[in-house]
This record gives structure tokens, sequence and C-alpha cells, in this order.
């Protein structure tokens, strides 16, 4: 079977999985007390008559497996359907907050990864030095913490006492008057605070992983071929060993990608960042049935996509895997 | 992708001197105490679990007791009072209470629903391990804390032992996996073939051949998954899903980071104790990982 195969073939699974994602949190999300026209009316007081005429409109009146059908039946369509409290298409709500998720969670994946990998690789090679230990140690720190805890100390010293970076939110008021270049140094000014916990968090699991695939690898037949046949150290450690340490940390990384979504969540909500996990948070008690949907499957998708990626590129860098 | 813990049966089979169980113990900790780190991590849980247990000796106040509020940490109280003038340090001891129990109470039930599921999916196969595979599969792709999340947002009281519910129903795909590969790989081993020679029933085989085989790979996932635990309640409190009326470090960490520009001591000393907490499982699950021989895929 080729390559291509391959990836159609994990296309297609992915399909009755998401299905069948959806179907378990539609159940979920429908079985939760709370009446959504109730929670659109508010305050406002409101006959029975309308209410119920609310409901007939928006197919609540309909068993919970009719109404799945329908909502499947029109997101095939591409219909995500209009949110209850502001009447607004779900897909428009998605669109403005997966930008700010993806942004936040890939500057922080890839400053983690390069950090993770230089000093997983250093401490490996030099297995129980000093510099090792360190890291070691520094790592066993950055796992154990609470990340949402790290988040509000980091507050505490970077926005309260020194004032040197902003909390909350993506930018200042008003910034879009200024110059681009001011506007775009003022938004990374946002962006180093919950980025550089996230990447604490995953640069000290990243480091874990890299540095125990490495001193597999190191202990390797092949390894002291390669040193034997003369082969410079730098050669032997970046050509033929990194690469092949890095094969369990790439799976790992796709299939870590729901742990750092949730991770990402908690931080986002802390720093008012206006992306998929704060929005969830806001809204998890609210009865709005098609954004509550819309969002769950936005963050199952993204997840069943990182893990689709990491299935790929281990297949594209190791030649030896099967396909099945 | 989980890597299939490697199976033990080969170097099992060629032991003939079969050590008591006080034996197996002290050799565990003999092992154990080769790793410093790990005897320190075992020191902190140790001291946690006393603190949880005696918090009412030892906790220099009352936890209901009520004096100047807002006070910075002094000598009559080390971690400062909080905004309704109670002792943190007497909060502290008490939410080790809390969240020690969450921890392990959520393990127990995780390893009660992993271990059942594990262990029918591997010993019986086909059709019944296929179905709860994909469901385990299912659960596993979904990230744990919007899932817990969008479960929690299901009921309309909550308690802690709902919340302990929730995640224990949520977190056991994991073990079931681990539980059913090596029961995959054990089931085909002669101890078991010579077993059901002899005419084992299969609950005889499971309990007294393949669990206990088993048993040193489950301790040690079980301790690692404990502070994961403690975590995510003081998370889900955190972000208003939790029980605002436990006493968990979670809850002062909600409560105190309103204070944040005032009273810094209302959320570093409850989530030093988080840290120190984790830190300690982390420790002593390394230390026993290496004692006990077991292999873990990364997490």
């Amino acid at each position: 079977m080729t390559l291509r195969t391959y990836i159609i073939r994990r296309l297609i699974v992915i399909i009755p999985t998401f299905f069948f994602i959806s179907m378990v949190i539609f159940t979920l999300i429908h079985l939760a007390p709370g009446d959504p026209v109730i929670a659109m009316v508010g305050r406002h007081p409101m006959s029975y008559e309308v209410m119920e005429k609310i409901r007939k409109d928006l197919g609540l009146d309909k068993p919970i497996p009719v109404q799945y059908v329908i909502w499947v039946s029109r997101l095939l369509r591409g219909n995500f359907g209009y949110s209850y409290v502001s009447a607004r298409p779900v897909i428009n709500m998605m669109s403005e907050k997966v930008p700010r998720t993806l942004e936040l969670m890939l500057v922080a994946e890839a400053v983690s990864v390069v950090i993770a990998i230089i000093l997983g690789v250093i401490a490996a090679v030099k297995h129980y030095s000093l510099a090792d230990a360190a890291c070691s140690l520094g790592a066993l720190i950055g796992y154990s913490a609470p990340n949402f805890w790290i988040a509000l100390i980091a507050m505490l010293f970077f926005t309260l006492w020194l004032r040197w970076l902003p909390a909350s939110g993506t930018q200042t008021i008003g910034i879009e008057f200024a110059s681009p270049l001011h506007a775009i140094l003022d938004h990374l000014k946002y962006l180093i605070l919950p980025t550089a916990i996230l990447v604490l968090g995953w640069t000290a699991y990243l480091f874990r992983m890299v540095r125990s695939s490495m001193l597999e690898v190191l202990r390797q037949d092949y390894i002291t071929t390669a040193r034997a046949k003369g082969l410079k150290e730098r050669v032997v450690i970046y050509k033929h060993a990194l690469r092949n340490a890095l094969l369990p940390v790439i799976t790992y990384e796709g299939y870590s990608m729901g742990f750092l979504l949730g991770g990402a969540a908690v931080i986002e909500y802390i720093f008012s960042w206006p992306g998929l996990g704060q929005f969830m948070v806001l809204i998890a008690e609210s009865r709005d049935y098609p954004t509550l949907m819309g969002l769950a499957m936005m963050i199952a998708l993204m997840v069943l996509v990182a893990n689709l990626c990491a299935d790929i590129a281990y297949a594209i860098v190791d030649p030896r895997i099967r396909y099945d | 992708m989980t890597k299939e813990p490697q199976t033990k049966s080969e170097r099992e089979t060629e032991e003939v001197y079969e050590p008591s169980k006080a034996t197996r113990i002290f050799i565990v900790w003999r092992k154990l105490k080769i790793s410093e780190l790990a005897v320190f991590g075992f020191g902190i849980v140790l001291i946690l679990a006393v603190f949880a247990v005696f918090a009412p000796i030892i906790a220099p106040y009352d936890p209901n007791f009520m004096g100047t509020s807002m006070r910075p940490p002094s000598m009559s109280h080390f971690f400062g009072t909080d905004a309704r003038g109670r002792d943190m340090l007497t909060l502290v001891f008490y939410g080790a209470r809390v969240s020690l129990y969450v921890g392990l109470a959520t393990v127990a039930l995780e390893v009660a629903i992993g271990l059942a599921i594990g262990m029918i999916s591997g010993y019986f196969g086909g059709i019944i391990d296929e179905v709860l595979m994909r469901m385990t599969d299912v659960i596993l792709t979904l990230p744990t804390l919007p899932l817990l999340i969008v479960a929690i947002s299901m009921f309309e009281v909550r308690s802690i032992n709902m919340i302990v519910l929730v995640m224990g129903i949520v977190g056991w795909p994991f073990i079931a996996r681990v539980v059913r590969s090596e029961f995959l790989s054990l089931r085909e081993s002669t101890f078991v073939e010579a077993a059901r020679s002899i005419g084992a029933t299969n609950w005889r085989i499971i309990v007294h051949h393949i669990l206990p085989n088993i048993l040193s790979t489950i301790i040690v996932l079980a301790t690692m998954d404990i502070p994961w635990y403690i975590f995510y309640e003081a998370e889900l409190t955190f972000l208003g899903f939790g029980d605002p009326n436990s006493a968990s470090w979670g809850v002062l960490l909600e409560r105190g980071h309103l204070y944040l520009s005032s009273a810094w001591w209302l959320i570093t000393f409850p989530g030093l104790a988080l840290l120190f907490t984790s830190l300690g499982f982390n420790l002593f699950g390394d230390g026993l990982r290496d004692a006990l021989d077991v292999r873990t895929s990364g997490r």
C-alpha cells in the first residue's frame, strides 16, 4: 500500500469517528438540565404560548434523535445554525475564535519544540552531567506545577509588580489607529505572557520525552557502528541519533493536541484571550445548543486533524512503518 | 499509538524461587531507596497525608475562626489571612484533605473501571473487545478538560463526589488500554495455558494468574494519575465548574485570585501546596516505575 492510499484510508476512518463523537456530545448537551427557551427569554416575562411557539420554531419539541438528524443534515449542507443567544451564525463566531487559539498554540508549540529538542539532546548526550541534572530538575518542576497557578504568579510579577507586560486581551484599545508596526508590536506584548506559560509546561513534557528517547537511541548498535567507522560526533548525534529519537516525539506531539487544547483553555480564560477555550468556559453552562455543538465539533475536528497529521508525519519519516 | 508494554512472562517462568509477599515489598523498597528523589517524593506524600489526616490537631486555628481579614503572613498567621479573616495555613491543611481525597478517590474509581473493561476486552477479545476499544478511542481522542466541563454542566447540583465520579468516568480509557494489552500478551503465555489445562476457570485465571502480573503496572499508572486529578479538580473549580462549598485548594485559588492585586499570599500558598503534592507523587511514581521495572508510555 502506498502512502497516498494510507492517507486516504485514515481520512475515511475519521468520518465515522467524527459522527460518533458528535452524537455523544449532542446527547450530553441536550440531556443537560435547563431550558434554552427560558434562557433566551431571560428576564422578560412571556406567555406560555409564545414560548411554545419559539420551541416549535427551533425544533426543540422533537425527540433528541430527530433533532440530531436535523442538525447533521444542516451540517452536511454547511450550516452550523445560529446562536440562540446572539442570533449570529455559529460559523462566524468560530471563525473569530479559531485563529486566536491557533495563534497561541502554534507559537507556544513551535517555541517549546525547539527548546525541548535542544535541551533534550544536551541532557542525553551529557548524561549524568550538571546540565542534565539542572534541565531534568527544571522539567520536573515545570511538569509538576499547575499551569493556571503559574499564570497567576506570572501576572502578579510581570503585570502587577513590575508592570512590564499586559495580562488581559490581545491588544491595547485604540492601537488600530497607530501605525501597523506599532499594532503588531503591541499585539506581541500581549502574546508573551500566555505563550510563555504554555511553553513552560509543554517544554517540560517534550523535554522528558526527547531525553529518554534520545538516551534509548544512543544505546543502539548502529550508533556504535557510526562512531566506529569514524564519523564526527556531531554527525552521529544529529544525523543518526536525533532523527530516530524524534519519531516517538512526533506521534506524541500530534496525539497530545487534546491535552494541549485543555491547558490552553485555562490560560485563555485567565488572560482573557478570546479563543475557543475562553469561549467554551464562558458558554458551557448556557443552553445555546447550536453554539455549543459548533464549538465542540471545532475542538473535536482540531484534535482529529492533529492525530491524522501525526500519523502521516510518522509514516513519512519512518519508512519501516506498515500502513495498516 | 501506545507502546505495547513489554511482557514479563518469559522472565518470570524461569524463576524458581518465589519470595514471600513481605520479602517482595522489602525488595521493592530497597530498590526504591536507591533513588533519593523517589524517597524524597514518598516523604512529601507522607507529610501531606499526615497534614490531611491530622488537620484538626495540627492546624493552628479553627477553619471557621474569623479574625482580622487580609493580613499578610506574620508570626501569628504564617500564611496570612483571607478576605473573611480565616487563617490561610489552617485552610491549606484542611484543603489537603479534600484535594487528596479527590485524587485518591478518582484514581480508585478510574482503576476499577479501567481494570474491568481492560480485562474483559483483553481476555475475551472478539466483538466485545472491538466495541469497547472503539469507545476507548473516542474518549481518548476527546480533550479531557473540555469533556469534563461538558459532562459537569449536565448536573445542576455540584458536589465533590459528583466531580470525582465524572473524572473517574472520563479517565479510565488509558488504564483500560494498558490492562488490555497486558492481558492480550499474558493470555497466550505458558503459565496461563498450564492453568487452563488443569481446568482452572476463567475467573481463577484472571484473578490468580494474570492480575498479579499487571499489578505493578497499575500501581505506577495510578500513582502518576493522582496529581492529575487533583489538578483537574482545582482547574475545574477555578473555572467555575467545581463545588464552591468544598474546601479544596482549587476553591482557595478561585477565591484568592479575585484579590490578586492586594493579597499575593492568598494564591501563593495553595498553589505551592498543589506544586508540592504533584512533585511528591511524580517523584514517587518515577521511583516506583524503576523499582517495579514497569514500562509506561509517555503521556
